[in-house]
C-alpha cells in the first residue's frame, strides 16, 4: 500500500524523519540532518551514496553502479531510491564521514621522515607580526565632563581611545550611540570599548560598562572544500587555545567546487550551501568556546580563509560565473561585515573578515598560505603549493608573485580511487611492499583497514614501482604469477589487503585506473609548476624554497613524493611543510593589522594565469606522465636508485 | 657568403636487420639503417652513411579490403606468404620483406601461434632478404603469437613489432631471448616515444636495437602532424638526447592505401583519374615527406611505389655540390 507520508529512520545514527512518498533517500537524509557521502551531488554518477534498506520498501531504478551482490543484499543508491513506505536505511561506513583525522593546525606535529626539515614552529618565529588584532578591547576611565570640558560623550570616548592608540578615523554605529549617554553615566565613566577594524577605518562596535577587556577572543577558520577547520585565539595575548576540524557539510551537495556551483544555481541551492557551512562554523565555535568555558559573546571576531567559491558560498554570493568562461568571480575582496549578517553566532556586534583572493581559482586560502609561508619576506625565489582538491601554485619572492591553479583533481584525497578514502580511522597511510609482493602497512587508529588515504596511495606508487608491480608508465605487470596481481572487473589490479583482513566486504585493491588517476594528478601539479617557471624564465633549480600546504601536505612523505614525480628533485632541505597554511595565515590576519595589510597587498600583487590556455602545457603534462618523469635527467637522485627493482 | 652549418652532438643509432650464416642466421643479405649525424638529406652538414631503405609489406593471408589496383600486382601469390615474398624480392626488387601476421587478429581469422609461426618459417625459407615481422595489432593475440614467431626466427635478427606503451613486455622479452631488434610504436607523441624507449631498455634491451614507429598519418590524413613530431624527435636526438636517437620506421603503404583518394575506383570518381596510377602516386606522395622528415625505413605496398620511392631516395642522396 502506498503511503502519503513515510517515516524514514537512518542507522547507525538512529535519526528519523517524515517525508512525502516519492522523496529520495538522499533528500530525506538532508532533511534529517544525516550525512551521506554523495560525491556527484545526486547526479546518479558516482555510486558513493549506497545505503542498505533494512526495512520497508523503496523504488529503486536499475543501476550499473551497484554490483549484483550489493543489490541482492539490499543496497540502493540514496540519490535514486524513492521511499514508498516507512523504511529503515543503514548508511555503510564508507558513505559516512567517520572520525576525521584532520590536520587542524600548522602547529600540529607533522608527519615526515625527512631529516633536517624545518618545522612550522621555526617558520612562525620568523613571521611574528606586530599584534594588533582584528578586534580589540580597551578599558577606559573617562574624565567626567564639566563646563570647560564639555565635548560630547562620543568625542570623549574617541579622545581617550586616542590616548592609547592614535587612531585617526573612527566611526560608531547609531545603535551604540543611542546607548552611550546613559551607559557611561551608569557605569561611573568606567567602560570597555570594543574596536573593530573594518576596511580601513576603526569602528567602536560595542561599549560595555566596567572592565571586560579580558574577554576578547577570535576564531580563525579555514573554509576548505572538504574540511572546515577552526582555531580559537585569545586576541589579547595571541595564544591559541584550541583547534577543531570537521567535514564541510556541503559535501553532500557535491564533492568538488564545480558541482557545488551547479547546485548553488538551483532553487534554494545557494541558501542551503550557505547554511551548511555556517552551521559547520557555528558548531566548531560552540565546541571550542565550551571547551574553554567561554561565552559566545566573548568571541568578537572571525577571520576566514577559503577558496573563492567557498567564500562566495559563505557570504551567500551566487558563484555561478566562476565556472563559466571567462571565469569571473563576483568579488575576490569582500569587506569585513558583522558576523551575524551571515548567521555566525558570536558576539552580535562581532566582525567577520575573509582573506582576499586573486581570481576564480586562486582564493584567499592560497593568499593566506603565501602569508604563512613567509615567501614574501625573502629575496630568494620560492614556490608555494596548496595541495587541496585542486592544487594551486604561487611562484615569487618579495617583489612579485604569479599564481595558477592546476586541475589536479581530488585523487590524493582518496576521491576517484576505488579503495580511496580520506585520512581517517581505517585508512592505510604507510605501506612497504616486500620482495614477494606481500605488503606491510600501518592503519590510522590501529583498526582493521578500510581503504587507502592519499599518503598511503603515494607510498603505494613508490613501492609498486620499486617492486616492478608497475613500470615507469604506471602499467601493472600482466606477466606476474603472484596472486596479488590479478585481472579484476575493470582491468588489472594489485590486492593490498585480502577481504579476510579488511573491515569491509571486499578486498582492498588498487586498480589500473586508480594508478592512471594518480599519475594524472601528479602530472598536472608538476606540469603546472614547470610551466609557471618556464613562463617566468626560471627552472626548478632556481627555486630555493618549496612550501607545501594543505591537508594532504601534512601527511606527505617528501622522498616518496619526489620518486613519484609529484615534487621536483630538489635538495630535500628546500622543502618545507606548512600543514594547514590557510588556517595559519587566517590566524595571523586575525591577530595583526600588518598581516591583514599584507594579504591585501599580496592578492593585488599576484598575477594569475590560466594554465589550460598556456602553450606547451599539454606537452609538459604528457612528459610528466611517467615515473618520475619522461626526462629522467630532471630527477638525478631518483635515476641513481632506479633499475634494480624492475623485475618485469 | 658561408652557409651556417649545424653540428649535431649525437649520431642516430645504426640498426642492423638480418643475420647471415656467419652471425647465426640464414639471410643472404642484411640491411643497416640509421647512422646519420645530420637532419635528413642535409648532406652539407653531416653524413647519412646508410641511405633510407624500403621494405615491401606482405600479409600471411589474402587481404579482403585492399583495392583492386593494389591486389593486381600480387593477385597470383596472395594465398601464400612465401610466394608473395618471393615475388616481391625477385620481381619487384624488395630489399626487405615486412610480414604482417594479420590472420591472428580475432576479426580476421583468429589464427593461432603455430599457424603464424609456420608463415614466418615459410617466408624465411623462400627469400634471403631480412624480415620485419608485425603482429596483428591486437595486444592479447600478439602476446600469444609473437613469442612463437620470434622463436621460429631465432638468430635471423629480424625487426619485430610493435611494442607499445601499454604492451611491450612480452615482445621485448621475446626479442631479447631470440636476438631480434624491436619496433617501439607511439601515437605521434615525442614524450610517449621517449617513454616507450625507456620502458623497453629498462627490461635490459639494448637501446641500439630499437627502431621507432612514430605512427604515420597518410597524406591528407594527419601526415603533417607525423612530420612535425618526427622532426622534433630527430632534432632532440641530434641535439644529444640518447633516449630518442633511434632510427624511424614508417608504414607509408598502410596509411596511404586507407585513403579514399587512393582506393576509390575511376567509375566512382571519374574526375580523379585512373586509380591504377593514383594509388601508387598517393603512396609515393606519402612516402616522400616521411623521408624528408627522417624515415630510415619505409614500408610500402605497391611495386610502383617501391620503385618510385627508391628513385627518390637515390635522387635525394645525390651529393648536393
Amino acid at each position: 500500500m502506498k503511503k502519503e507520508r513515510c517515516h524514514i529512520k537512518f542507522l547507525p545514527e538512529d535519526k528519523s524523519v517524515e517525508v512525502k512518498s516519492g522523496t529520495t533517500i538522499l533528500e530525506a537524509a538532508h532533511i534529517a540532518g544525516v550525512y551521506i557521502n554523495s560525491a556527484c551531488g545526486g547526479d546518479h554518477i558516482c555510486g558513493k551514496c549506497r545505503v542498505k534498506i533494512k526495512k520497508g520498501h523503496v523504488n529503486s531504478p536499475p543501476t550499473n553502479l551497484l554490483s549484483l551482490s550489493d543489490i541482492k543484499s539490499g543496497y540502493v543508491l540514496a540519490c535514486q531510491a524513492q521511499v514508498t513506505s516507512d523504511a529503515v536505511a543503514e548508511i555503510p561506513a564508507e558513505a559516512s564521514p567517520g572520525q576525521a583525522k584532520i590536520v587542524v593546525d600548522g602547529k600540529q606535529p607533522l608527519y615526515s621522515r625527512i631529516e633536517g626539515m624545518q618545522s612550522t614552529e621555526q617558520l612562525e618565529k620568523k613571521l611574528v607580526f606586530e599584534t594588533s588584532p582584528l578586534v580589540r578591547k580597551i578599558f577606559l576611565k573617562l574624565p567626567q565632563p564639566d563646563r570647560q570640558n564639555n565635548i560630547s560623550d562620543l568625542e570623549r570616548i574617541y579622545r581617550e581611545i586616542r590616548k592609547v592608540d592614535d587612531i585617526k578615523i573612527m566611526q560608531t554605529g547609531l545603535k551604540v550611540i543611542r546607548e552611550i549617554a546613559s551607559l557611561v553615566r551608569n557605569s561611573n565613566w568606567e567602560i570597555t570599548v570594543t574596536l573593530g577594524r573594518r576596511n580601513g577605518t576603526t569602528e567602536v562596535i560595542q561599549v560595555e560598562p566596567g572592565d571586560t577587556s579580558s574577554g576578547n577572543f577570535g576564531v580563525a577558520v579555514d573554509v576548505g572544500t572538504t574540511t572546515v577547520v577552526a582555531s580559537l585565539v585569545n586576541l589579547n595575548t595571541g595564544e591559541v587555545l584550541g583547534a577543531k576540524g570537521t567535514y564541510n557539510k556541503q559535501i553532500s551537495y557535491g564533492e568538488d567546487v564545480i558541482s557545488r556551483i551547479i547546485y548553488a544555481s538551483e532553487k534554494t541551492g545557494l541558501e542551503r550551501l550557505e547554511l551548511a557551512v555556517v552551521e559547520n562554523i557555528n558548531s566548531l565555535i560552540e565546541s571550542l568556546a565550551s571547551a574553554d568555558n567561554l561565552k559566545l559573546s566573548d568571541i568578537t571576531a572571525v577571520q576566514c580563509a577559503g577558496n573563492t567559491t567557498m567564500t562566495h558560498l559563505l557570504m551567500g554570493i551566487m558563484p555561478d560565473f566562476i565556472r563559466r568562461d571567462p571565469y569571473v568571480p563576483a568579488a575576490t575582496c569582500i569587506p569585513a561585515i558583522r558576523a551575524a549578517e551571515v548567521g555566525i553566532r558570536i558576539n552580535p556586534r562581532g566582525i567577520l573578515s575573509c582573506v582576499p583572493g586573486v581570481a576564480s581559482y586562486v582564493g584567499g586560502d592560497v593568499v593566506a598560505g603565501v602569508l604563512a609561508s613567509g615567501m614574501a619576506e625573502s629575496d630568494e625565489l620560492s614556490l608555494f603549493i596548496d595541495m587541496g582538491t585542486n592544487g594551486e601554485l604561487v611562484l615569487g619572492n618579495r617583489e612579485w608573485f604569479t599564481c595558477c591553479a592546476c586541475s589536479a583533481g581530488p585523487a590524493f584525497e582518496g576521491s576517484g580511487i576505488k579503495s580511496g578514502m580520506r585520512a581517517r580511522n581505517g585508512a592505510i597511510e604507510k605501506i612497504d611492499i616486500r620482495k614477494n609482493l606481500e605488503p606491510e602497512f600501518t592503519v590510522i587508529g590501529n583498526v582493521r583497514p578500510h581503504g587507502i588515504c592519499g599518503a598511503g596511495l603515494l607510498d603505494l606508487m613508490g613501492e609498486m614501482l620499486a617492486r616492478g608491480i608497475i613500470d615507469r608508465a604506471g602499467q601493472i605487470s600482466r606477466t606476474s604469477k603472484n596472486p596479488r596481481i590479478r585481472k579484476g572487473e575493470a582491468g588489472f589490479e594489485y590486492v593490498l589487503v585480502w577481504k579476510k583482513d579488511s573491515d569491509g566486504e571486499s578486498d582492498i585493491a588498487v586498480t589500473q585506473s586508480d594508478i592512471d588517476n594518480l599519475i594524472k594528478a601528479k602530472a598536472a601539479i608538476y606540469a603546472g609548476a614547470a610551466i609557471m617557471l618556464k613562463r617566468m624564465n626560471f627552472s626548478f633549480d632556481r627555486v630555493m624554497h618549496y612550501y607545501i600546504g594543505g591537508a594532504f601536505g601534512a601527511h606527505l612523505d617528501i622522498e616518496k613524493a619526489i620518486r613519484f614525480g609529484l615534487l621536483p628533485d630538489l635538495k630535500r632541505d628546500s622543502f618545507l611543510y606548512l600543514g594547514n597554511s590557510s588556517l595559519t595565515g587566517a590566524r595571523q590576519c586575525l591577530l595583526s593589522q600588518e598581516a591583514r595589510e599584507k594579504v591585501h597587498r599580496f592578492a593585488r600583487m599576484m598575477t594569475s594565469f590560466e594554465l589550460s590556455i598556456e602553450p606547451g602545457y599539454m606537452e609538459e603534462y604528457v612528459a610528466a606522465f611517467f615515473l618520475p618523469h619522461t626526462d629522467l635527467t630532471k630527477f638525478p637522485t631518483v635515476k641513481a636508485e632506479s633499475g634494480a627493482g624492475v623485475t618485469g | 657568403m658561408e652557409i651556417l652549418k649545424e653540428k649535431s652532438s649525437l649520431r642516430i643509432n645504426e640498426v642492423l636487420i638480418g643475420a647471415g650464416k656467419d652471425k647465426g642466421g640464414t639471410r643472404t643479405s642484411a640491411v643497416t639503417i640509421g647512422g646519420e649525424n645530420c637532419l635528413p638529406f642535409h648532406l652539407f652538414e653531416g653524413e647519412m652513411p646508410n641511405p633510407p631503405k624500403t621494405a615491401m609489406e606482405i600479409w600471411d593471408m589474402k587481404p579482403s579490403d585492399w583495392p583492386a589496383a593494389l591486389v593486381k600486382p600480387f593477385d597470383d601469390v596472395m594465398d601464400s606468404p612465401a610466394k608473395w615474398a618471393k615475388k616481391c624480392v625477385e620481381q619487384y626488387g624488395a630489399e626487405i620483406i615486412a610480414l604482417r601476421l594479420q590472420s591472428a587478429h580475432p576479426d580476421f581469422g583468429d589464427a593461432g601461434a603455430d599457424k603464424c609461426a609456420a608463415a614466418v618459417r615459410s617466408v624465411l625459407d623462400s627469400v634471403g632478404v631480412p624480415l620485419v615481422i608485425f603482429g596483428c595489432g591486437n595486444d592479447e593475440k600478439d602476446n600469444m603469437i609473437m613469442p612463437k614467431c620470434s622463436e621460429t626466427a631465432k638468430g635471423e635478427n629480424c625487426l619485430m613489432g610493435n611494442a607499445t606503451q601499454a604492451n611491450y613486455k612480452t615482445l621485448t622479452a621475446s626479442c631479447l631471448a631470440d636476438g631480434h631488434s624491436i619496433i617501439g610504436e607511439t601515437p605521434i607523441d615525442v614524450n610517449i616515444q621517449k617513454q616507450v624507449n625507456i620502458l623497453v631498455t629498462e627490461m635490459g634491451f639494448d637501446a641500439k636495437k630499437i627502431v621507432m614507429d612514430p605512427t604515420t598519418g597518410g597524406l591528407g590524413y594527419g601526415l603533417e602532424y607525423t612530420y612535425s613530431v618526427m622532426e622534433r624527435i630527430r632534432s632532440a636526438a641530434l641535439g644529444g638526447d640518447s633516449t630518442l636517437s633511434m632510427p624511424f620506421i614508417c608504414r607509408a603503404g598502410q596509411e596511404s592505401w586507407r585513403a579514399k583518394e587512393s582506393k576509390a575506383g575511376v567509375s566512382e570518381r571519374p574526375e580523379w583519374g585512373d586509380e591504377a596510377q593514383r594509388g601508387p602516386a598517393w603512396e609515393i606522395a606519402t612516402g616522400v615527406p616521411l623521408l624528408v622528415a627522417g624515415a630510415d625505413l619505409l614500408v610500402v605496398r605497391h611495386p610502383e611505389s617501391l620503385a618510385g620511392l627508391k628513385g627518390m631516395i637515390k635522387h635525394l642522396m645525390d651529393k648536393q655540390e
